[in-house]
């Protein structure tokens, strides 16, 4: 509290703004800050039943008390329906009529964070109008404040939401044909929202023969929380010991999913979103929606499927926002290893995810290894360097005064696109860091692009 | 000035949403753990108002941020919160209710370990820390964990029944006005664990309409509860508030009694088995006190009104010198249960003494010596109160008023035969004017008394 600013000046340790609030549980995110942001919450929407979940991160009940009573402070009735997967969550807000929904998940960031994820009366992600009227509402702290007479209760609803979701997920496959393969998989639910629900599935509802790992939401996460190469060592061992047909490894709220293939390799994320992408498009209708730093590859995929890629800056909510104006079937974001099925709901899903593999694999037969082998092919560069304020508008315009045949798209950073391949540069919205990726179908090319850009933006270093 | 939120000493209290609000809740309670300097958990209690439900979300929250263990009663009685203290030995607590008042107020009662109120520097000091913005909020592999104890109530009422008689009690017919409050949960459960059955009224738990006003009256008491007294040939009638530590009584012909009886009742039940002989109560209670207490060979001490000045005398006190401590509202507080005001324990202490004594409440009453109480109200102009209390000194003190003045809380006159007090209440912007005398209303006083008040 006391701590000099210069303290957490670049730690992000608390952050309220258009992405809600997220922030160290402790002195930063505390219980005032969370019943605020409810109360504020449940004023934008206006009253009404507000649907409440949370992934197992141990801050999670104590929040949902914070949040609780914030909501009910506004006069909201609150649906508790207690840990649950971010999506499954979304798509209950969806099905019930709800006014919103809270998810109280700090996704894949360490286990000291927590975070409060918002939802509109559809179940979607609030847009960045939504999201700026309701931290002027927060900051104004315009909060509607109920008397006794319209203090509404508390619903415990943890039972019937599960089913939703998974029975919407189910409605994209051919279940009988992933049953009757009876195929062997390996899961590391990182004990995390989706850890009972992924058994379900999988076992029940899939007929996998089901070997598991960190599926205890009562426990901490066994690993680092975001599901990578480096953090699914276990999951990739598991797999190779159990000579299972594929593995997934789930963050802690359930809405991203990394794939480990029969040989314990893990995918990149990129191949993830094109396998289930390529899978997903003969029986959805639309196009495809995609964020600015995904491969290539899904361009090739939905042209060879007849479809068109549009590509929007970085963020889920872009995605979405996007798939919603266009019709999209299907989008995602390669570098975070989520999929989005409209289907089942316009959220990041790793349970549609799931379906989605598994029933390419039941459908050819394939290994994953060579699913992924015959996915088209391209080389990627990527890095970061440290970000300094006011650095970014001098490095786009060299980059563009260096390339000036590329095609610049400057609606997250810049993206510049050539005949050959891409390079794209842009400030993390969590970190204080430059992202920088170059993309080509050869290594040279692919070398030259990013060094270009990487040069540029280290000559900046003061 | 409307007032719709006091944060005092006395605690957090207001009308929710104009005044009391969620984040008043969650900094007070912050406060309150970083004043609390004894580890253990923190027990939590409400009445049933609907804004409780809120209030009780951002107290656990709060307390469990700041790595307190929490024990939530759910709707319970302040009583047998502040016994779930003492039995669990648990830090401290928090009564959430606002007892005796209209369902849109509510309120937060911080009490510490062994369930004793907060001295008058304790709560000036938890004031401060409110007011200095102070937590001590904790880490995400430090914060506390929330437990319920389904069990409280039935030991609430083991301590009960080892001091009471129940057999002799269940011969009585007794019925209850539980003013849709928090003693139907403990009435009931006396039927079913002790064959003890008040026949109950307004007890099922209400959130927002409550059947009439909460309070311990004897105005409340004649609107339903003493009505029914005589139709069903009750021994006595009893009215709880919404939390439970006060008590108001109709006798068995029907008659609702001053709430000024509460206190004699219990001291004349109390104070033949107590060996502490003193009774603390506060300069607005009756005189009526003084004979009985008198006549039971003890001695009364008067404090300023407020929980808080009977609190600091009782801990000024060697605690077996103290027979009981009570107020005119109906509070009544007998250490040796708990120091807790307690409604129910008051209720069996006046059933045993009609069962003992062999009379009739009626006739224990008539018996007494004949006061008459007037109680008065005028709105407060605050800067003139100095300028009101000298001029009533001057006219009944120094003048040929010849009256004994105390001052301490406003200004308290005592004649042989009669007194008066005028003071500025805690709770509302009034000015409360009280005056009594042996024998007949001391009509002539009481309105030269309004007069001058209102004069400012």
């Amino acid at each position: 509290m006391a701590k000099p600013c210069g303290e957490s000046r670049r730690e992000h340790l608390l952050k309220i703004g258009v992405s809600g609030v997220r922030g160290v549980v402790g002195d930063f995110l505390t219980p005032a800050i969370a019943t605020a942001f409810a109360q504020a919450f449940g004023t934008y929407v206006g009253g009404g039943p507000v649907v409440l979940g949370r992934d197992t991160r141990a801050s999670g009940a104590m929040l949902v008390h914070a949040v609780t009573g914030g909501l009910l402070a506004s006069g909201c009735e609150v649906v508790q329906v207690g840990v649950l997967p971010t999506p499954t969550i979304q798509v209950y807000v969806s099905a019930t009529g709800a006014r919103g929904g809270l998810a109280i998940t700090a996704s894949h960031n360490p286990p000291e964070y927590n975070a409060l994820k918002l939802f509109n009366v559809r179940g979607l992600f609030f847009n960045g109008y939504e999201r700026a009227e309701l931290v002027d509402l927060y900051h104004q702290r315009a909060f509607r404040e109920s008397v006794n007479a319209e203090m509404r209760g508390i619903v415990d609803a943890s039972h019937l939401a599960p089913r939703i979701h998974l029975d919407r997920v189910l409605g994209l496959v051919d279940v009988p044909r992933i049953r009757t393969r009876r195929m062997r998989v390996a899961l590391d639910a990182v004990n995390g929202a989706a850890s009972v629900m992924s058994c379900t599935f999988l076992r029940d509802d899939l007929g996998c023969e089901l070997h598991a790992i960190a599926v205890d939401p009562s426990r901490p996460f066994p690993r680092d929380p975001e599901p990578r190469a480096d953090t699914l060592t276990d999951l990739a061992r598991l797999v190779v010991e159990t000579g299972a047909d594929i593995g997934f490894g789930q963050d802690p709220d359930g809405d991203r999913l990394a794939i480990v293939d029969e040989t314990g390799r893990v995918l990149d994320n990129d191949d993830v979103l094109a396998m289930v992408v390529d899978s997903a498009l003969p029986r959805l209708h639309g196009d495809v929606v995609v964020n600015l730093t995904t491969s290539s590859a899904i361009d090739d995929i939905a042209r060879a499927q007849g479809r068109r890629v549009h590509r929007t800056p970085v963020g889920e909510a872009n995605v979405v926002e996007m798939m919603e104006a266009v019709g999209a079937a299907i989008g995602g974001e390669g570098s975070n290893g989520g999929v989005i099925c409209r289907q089942v709901h316009l959220c990041r899903d790793s349970f549609a995810a799931m379906a989605l593999v598994l029933d390419r694999v039941a459908a050819t037969g394939l290994p994953v290894s060579q699913l992924a082998a015959k996915l088209p092919r391209y080389v990627r560069r990527q890095g970061k360097v440290p970000f300094e304020h006011g650095r970014l508008g001098r490095l786009v315009q060299q980059l563009v005064e260096a390339l000036p045949e590329a095609e610049a798209d400057t609606s997250d950073g810049l993206k510049l696109s050539l005949p050959g391949g891409w390079i794209h540069v842009r400030a993390s919205n969590t970190e204080p860091v430059l992202r920088i990726a170059a993309e080509a179908p050869d290594r040279d090319v692919a070398d030259e692009l990013y060094e270009k850009a990487l040069a540029l933006a280290s000559l900046e270093q003061p | 000035m409307t007032r719709a939120l006091r944060i005092s000493q006395v605690g957090v209290r207001g009308v929710v949403g104009p005044g009391l609000t969620a984040t008043h809740v969650v900094e007070f309670v912050a406060a309150f753990v970083a004043f609390l300097r004894e580890p253990g958990v923190v027990v939590v209690a409400r009445d049933p108002r609907a804004s409780g439900l809120m209030i009780r979300e951002v107290t656990v929250a709060a307390l469990l941020a700041s790595g307190r263990d929490v024990v939530d009663l759910g709707i319970a009685p302040t009583p047998v919160l502040q016994h779930t203290i003492t039995r669990l030995r648990a830090a401290g607590g928090i009564s959430i209710g606002a007892s005796h008042n209209a369902p849109e107020w509510n309120a937060l009662k911080f009490f510490g370990g062994r369930g004793r109120y907060l001295s008058t520097a304790e709560a000036n000091e938890l004031l401060d820390f409110y007011h200095l913005g102070r937590s001590c909020y904790v880490g995400h592999e430090a914060l506390g964990t929330l437990t319920s104890d389904a069990g409280a109530i039935d030991a609430y009422l083991d301590q009960l029944a080892a001091a009471f008689d129940f057999d002799a009690l269940r011969r009585l017919t007794v019925v209850v006005d539980c003013c849709n409050g928090t003693s139907a949960l403990v009435l009931g459960r006396l039927g079913q664990r002790h064959g003890f059955r008040p026949v109950l009224i307004n007890e099922r738990l209400e959130g927002v309409a409550f059947a009439h006003e909460p309070s311990t009256t004897a105005r409340t008491v004649a609107l339903q509860l003493a009505p029914v007294v005589v139709p069903l040939g009750a021994a006595a009638g009893f009215l709880f508030d919404a939390d439970s530590d006060r008590v108001a009584i109709a006798d068995n012909r029907g008659r609702a009694l001053s709430e000024e009886l509460v206190l004699p009742l219990v001291a004349d039940y109390s104070l033949p088995r107590e060996q502490g002989r003193t009774v603390i109560t506060n300069l607005s209670t009756t005189a009526l006190v003084d004979d009985v207490v008198r006549a039971h060979g003890g001695r009364v001490m008067r404090v300023p009104v407020g929980r808080q000045a009977a609190a600091d005398a009782l801990a000024s006190l060697p605690p077996e010198t103290v027979a009981l401590a009570g107020e005119g509202t109906g509070a009544v507080m007998m250490p040796r249960f708990n120091f807790a005001y307690d409604g129910i324990a008051s209720m069996l202490a006046v059933l045993s003494l009609i069962v003992e004594g062999g009379r009739t409440l009626a006739d224990m009453v008539d018996a007494y010596p004949r006061y008459v109480m007037l109680k008065g109200e005028v709105p407060l102009a605050a800067s003139r109160m100095p300028a009101v209390l000298a001029r009533l000194r001057e006219r009944f003190v120094t003048g040929r008023g010849g009256g004994v003045a105390t001052i301490v809380d406003g200004l308290r006159v005592d004649w042989p035969d009669r007194w008066f007090h005028v003071r500025v209440s805690q709770t509302e912007p009034i000015v409360r004017v009280i005056s009594e005398q042996r024998g007949e209303a001391p009509e002539a006083l009481h309105a030269s008394l309004l007069e001058e008040v209102r004069r400012g």
